[in-house]
C-alpha cells in the first residue's frame, strides 16, 4: 500500500470520526446544560453571575472541539474521505487486524472486567499471560480464537456467577480459572514440544504474577487486587503466621 | 555571584545526602537497569518506563526513592533506545530514531562497539548539560513566576496543549489540538474546584473524584503499545557489536563541539512545554545536518550525526523538567507521566514548589547520569541479550505490570475500567493519527486551567480584558492566537506572499 492509498483511508476516516466527535461535542453541550450557567443555588451558595458557572470552561471546550470537528469533516470531504467511507476497502478494513484486534480486546476486557476483580491475582494473571504469549506470538488464527475463548468463559463465567460485589469472595471462578489455566498450560506444552515455548510460557506465567503480587504486597505494602483469592490468601497467611515471626523476634 | 554559590551549595548538601544513603544506590540502580531495558525494547517507551514505576513507586515510599526510581528509569530509558537504532536499525524509543539513520551504517561498517561507547558518553554529558541548565534557569524562572497570576496561568496552560499538540501531530495539526480537547474535557469530570458542583458524573459516586492521573496515564500509554505490540514479528538480524565500547578520549575531545551544540539544543527543546525527546533528537539532528562539516555524510554513517541526536534526547530531560518544577507544566510525556507522581505525592509543581525538592532533583539527575554512564559502558553486553527478548513474550508481563500499578495507586477496581477505557479510546485514536501526549497533558493541566480561568474572570467581574492587561498575560495571548493563526492555510499564503514581495 503505498502513501496515497493510505491517505485516502486515513481520511475517509477521519471522515466518520468527525461525525462521532460532533455528535459526542453535542451531547455533551447539552449535558452542560444541566450545570447552572446563570445564577443557581449550591449549597446556599449564590452564583449569580455567567463567570462564575462550573459550565463555562466546558461549554468552551465542547464548543470548540465541534468547531474542530467540522473543520476535520471538511478537510476529509474535500480530500475525498466522503467518497470512499462506505466501502470496506476505503476505510482499510483487514480482516486479520479486525481479528487479531477483537481477540486482544475480549482478552482484555475480560481480565480487567471479569477475573481480576472475582479471581486470585495469579491465576488470572497467569491465565492472562499464557493466553497472550501462546495466542499472539506465532501470529495464527486459531491460537488467537482459542486463547480468546478460553479467557473468555473465565471472565465470563466469574461475572454471570458473582457480578455483584459482595459475592467477589467466592471461590468457585477462582476453581474454573485454575483449572481452565492448568489444561490450558498441559495443551501449549504438548503443541510445542521441542521448542523453548514449551518452557517460556510455563515459567513467565506463574513467576511473574507471582513475584510481582508478593514485591507489592510485602515489600512496598501496596494494596493488590482480592486479597482474599484462593493462592494468595494462603501465601499472606503464611507470611504473617509462618514466616514473618522469624525475623520479628 | 552570592546567589550562584549559595546554588551550588545548596545542590552540593542535596548530593552528598544522597551520596551517603545506602539505598540510593538500590533504588538508582535498579531503576536505571529498568530504564535501560525499557528503553531497549522495541515496543516499550521512555514514558512507559516512567508510568509503569509510578504505579509501583507511587505513594508508598518516601519522596526521594520515589523521584530516584523514576528519574532513574527516565534517564536510563532515553539512552536505551539507541541499543535497537544501532544494532536492529529499529528505534527503542521514538526518542532514538534520529540515531538510526547512522549508528546502524555505523554497525554495519564494523563500527558498532565505537557507535556504542560514543552514543552512551554522549547521553551522558547531555543530561549533565540538561541538568546544569535545570539548576541555572529553574531559579531565574521561578523568581520571575513569583508574578504570574492566575491569567497567566490559564493561558500558559493553554499554550502547553496547544504546542504539544502542534508538535506531536504525525498528521494534520488539529488532530493534536482535538486530542489535547479531548483531554482537558476528561479533566471536567467530577468537582469543579471552585463551586465543587458535580459535573458530567452520570449520577457515579466514583466519577466525583474524576478521572485519577495515574490509571489515566497507564491506560493512554500502556494499553494501545501492548494492543499494538502483541503480533508476530520475524526477529529483526541483529548486527554482531566490534570493537572497543570503552570511548576514546581524543575522540571525545575532538566531538565535543557538536555535543554541547547538541546539548543545548536538546535543553532548549525540552524546555518548550509538552514537547518530547524525539523532537529534540530531530531538531539537532537537522541542525547538525546543515552546520556540521560532515553534513553531507549525514545518514551514511556519521559519527557527528550519532551524537547531534543522541546528546540532545538525553539533553532535553533537563530541559523538560524546567517548566515542570518552575510552572507545573510537563515539558515531554515522560516529564507528563513524572507530574503524576508529584500529584499523588501531594507535591504541586509550580512557583510554590520547595525549593528543596529542586535541588534533589538536580542531585539525583547527575547521580542518575553518572550510573547511566557506567552500566552501559560496562554491562552493554547485558543490555544487548536483552535485546533479543520478542515483544509477544514480554507484553503481556507488562500488562500484569500496568494493572497492578493502576490498582494500587488507587485502591480501586474502578481505575481498573478507567484505565482500559482510556486504553481502547487511546488505541483507536493512535490508529487514526492523533498524538496521545497531548490528551495526557491536557488531563493534567485541565484542572488547572479550569480553576485559573475561572479566578481570572472571577477576580476582574467577567472582564474578559484581564487576559491582555497585564503584560505576561497579553504576552501568552498573542503567542496562543498566532499559534493558532499559525495553522490556519489563509494566514499562512498571506505571509508567505508578503514574504516572497519583500525578498
Amino acid at each position: 500500500m503505498n502513501n496515497s492509498d493510505e491517505l485516502v483511508i486515513l481520511r475517509a476516516r477521519d471522515f466518520w470520526t468527525s461525525l462521532v466527535l460532533m455528535a459526542a461535542s453535542v451531547f455533551f453541550i447539552w449535558r452542560s446544560s444541566f450545570i447552572p450557567l446563570f445564577g443557581g443555588n449550591r449549597a446556599g451558595v449564590s452564583g449569580a453571575d455567567w463567570y462564575n458557572s462550573a459550565a463555562i470552561v466546558p461549554l468552551g471546550i465542547f464548543g470548540c472541539l465541534l468547531v474542530l470537528s467540522f473543520v476535520l469533516l471538511f478537510i476529509a470531504v474535500r480530500s475525498g474521505g466522503a467518497k470512499t467511507a462506505l466501502s470496506a476497502a476505503g476505510v482499510g478494513w483487514n480482516r486479520a487486524e479486525a481479528r487479531r484486534f477483537s481477540t486482544i480486546g475480549v482478552i482484555l476486557f475480560f481480565y480487567v472486567a471479569g477475573l481480576v476483580p472475582r479471581v486470585d491475582f495469579v491465576i488470572c494473571s497467569g491465565l492472562l499471560i499464557t493466553a497472550l504469549i501462546y495466542g499472539f506470538h506465532l501470529g495464527k488464527p486459531q491460537r488467537m480464537l482459542l486463547s480468546a475463548a478460553i479467557v473468555a468463559v473465565a471472565g465470563a463465567y466469574a461475572m454471570a456467577a458473582h457480578l455483584p460485589r459482595s459475592e467477589w469472595a467466592q471461590h468457585d471462578d477462582d476453581l474454573l480459572a485454575l483449572v481452565l489455566w492448568i489444561s490450558f498450560t498441559v495443551w501449549v506444552v504438548l503443541q510445542n514440544r521441542g521448542t523453548r515455548l514449551a518452557w517460556v510460557i510455563p515459567t513467565i506465567a506463574l513467576t511473574a504474577p507471582l513475584v510481582l503480587v508478593c514485591a507489592m504486597a510485602f515489600g512496598f505494602r501496596q494494596n493488590v487486587p482480592n486479597r482474599g483469592g484462593l493462592i494468595f490468601k494462603q501465601i499472606e497467611y503464611h507470611y504473617f503466621v509462618s514466616l514473618k515471626p522469624l525475623w520479628s523476634r | 555571584m552570592e546567589f550562584v554559590f549559595s546554588q551550588l551549595s545548596g545542590f552540593g548538601e542535596a548530593f552528598v545526602a544522597l551520596v551517603v544513603d545506602p539505598l540510593t544506590y538500590v533504588y538508582l540502580i535498579t531503576s536505571v537497569f529498568l530504564g535501560i531495558t525499557f528503553g531497549a525494547l522495541p515496543g516499550l517507551t521512555a514514558t512507559l518506563a516512567v508510568t509503569i514505576l509510578t504505579g509501583f513507586f507511587g505513594n508508598k515510599i518516601p519522596l526521594d526513592y520515589s523521584l530516584i526510581a523514576l528519574l532513574g528509569a527516565y534517564v536510563g530509558a532515553i539512552y536505551g533506545g539507541s541499543y535497537p537504532s544501532i544494532l536492529l536499525n529499529i528505534p527503542g524509543t521514538a526518542a532514538s530514531a534520529a540515531t538510526a539513520m547512522d549508528g546502524y551504517p555505523l554497525a554495519r561498517s564494523g563500527r558498532g562497539g565505537e557507535a556504542l561507547g560514543l552514543t552512551t558518553t554522549a547521553s551522558f554529558i547531555g543530561t549533565l548539560i540538561g541538568t546544569v541548565a535545570l539548576l541555572i534557569f529553574v531559579w531565574v524562572l521561578l523568581l520571575i513566576s513569583k508574578n504570574i497570576a492566575s491569567p497567566e496561568k490559564a493561558l500558559l496552560a493553554l499554550f502547553g496543549i496547544l504546542l504539544s499538540g502542534t508538535l506531536m501531530s504525525e498528521d494534520l495539526v488539529i488532530k493534536g489540538w482535538i486530542a489535547g480537547l479531548i483531554g482537558l474535557a476528561m479533566a471536567m469530570v467530577g468537582m469543579d474546584p471552585l463551586l465543587s458542583e458535580p459535573r458530567y458524573t452520570f449520577g457515579w459516586s466514583y466519577m466525583l473524584s474524576g478521572f485519577q492521573v495515574v490509571p489515566v496515564l497507564m491506560g493512554a500509554f500502556a494499553v494501545p503499545q501492548i494492543i499494538e505490540g502483541l503480533r508476530h514479528v520475524e526477529a529483526a538480524k541483529m548486527l554482531k557489536l566490534q570493537g572497543r565500547i570503552l570511548p576514546n578520549m581524543i575522540a571525545i575531545r575532538r566531538h565535543m563541539p557538536t555535543i554541547t551544540r547538541s546539548g543545548v539544543i536538546g535543553t532548549g527543546v525540552g524546555a518548550l512545554p509538552g514537547v518530547g525527546e524525539d523532537v529534540a533528537g530531530w531538531v539537532s539532528y537537522g541542525v547538525g545536518k546543515s552546520v556540521s562539516k560532515d553534513g553531507k555524510n549525514f545518514g551514511k554513517g556519521s559519527i557527528e550525526g550519532l551524537l547531534s541526536s543522541e546528546t540532545a534526547n538525553n539533553a532535553c530531560i533537563g530541559g523538560a523538567l524546567i517548566p515542570l518544577l518552575v510552572l507545573g507544566i510537563p515539558g515531554s510525556p515522560p516529564a507528563a507521566a513524572l507530574m503524576g507522581a508529584f500529584k499523588i505525592n501531594n507535591v504541586i509543581p509550580g512557583p510554590t514548589i520547595d525549593p528543596e525538592i529542586i535541588l534533589r532533583v538536580v542531585a539525583i539527575m547527575v547521580l542518575a547520569s553518572f550510573t547511566m554512564f557506567v552500566l552501559g559502558l560496562f554491562t552493554a553486553r547485558v543490555f544487548i541479550h536483552i535485546l533479543r527478548i520478542p515483544q509477544t513474550v514480554f507484553l503481556p508481563v507488562v500488562m500484569v505490570l500496568t494493572t497492578i500499578g493502576s490498582f494500587s495507586v488507587g485502591g480501586g477496581i474502578n481505575d481498573l475500567y478507567l484505565m482500559l477505557g482510556v486504553g481502547f479510546v487511546a488505541y483507536f485514536m493512535t490508529l487514526l493519527k492523533y498524538p496521545i501526549a497531548p490528551l495526557v497533558i491536557g488531563v493534567i493541566l485541565g484542572g488547572l486551567f479550569d480553576e485559573t480561568f475561572r479566578r481570572s474572570l472571577l477576580i476582574s467581574d467577567g472582564d474578559l480584558s484581564v487576559f491582555v492587561s497585564r503584560p505576561g498575560a497579553a504576552i501568552l495571548l498573542t503567542l496562543n492566537v498566532t499559534l493558532i493563526l499559525a495553522q490556519v492555510p489563509a494566514v499562512r499564503r498571506t505571509f508567505q506572499a508578503l514574504k516572497q514581495r519583500v525578498i
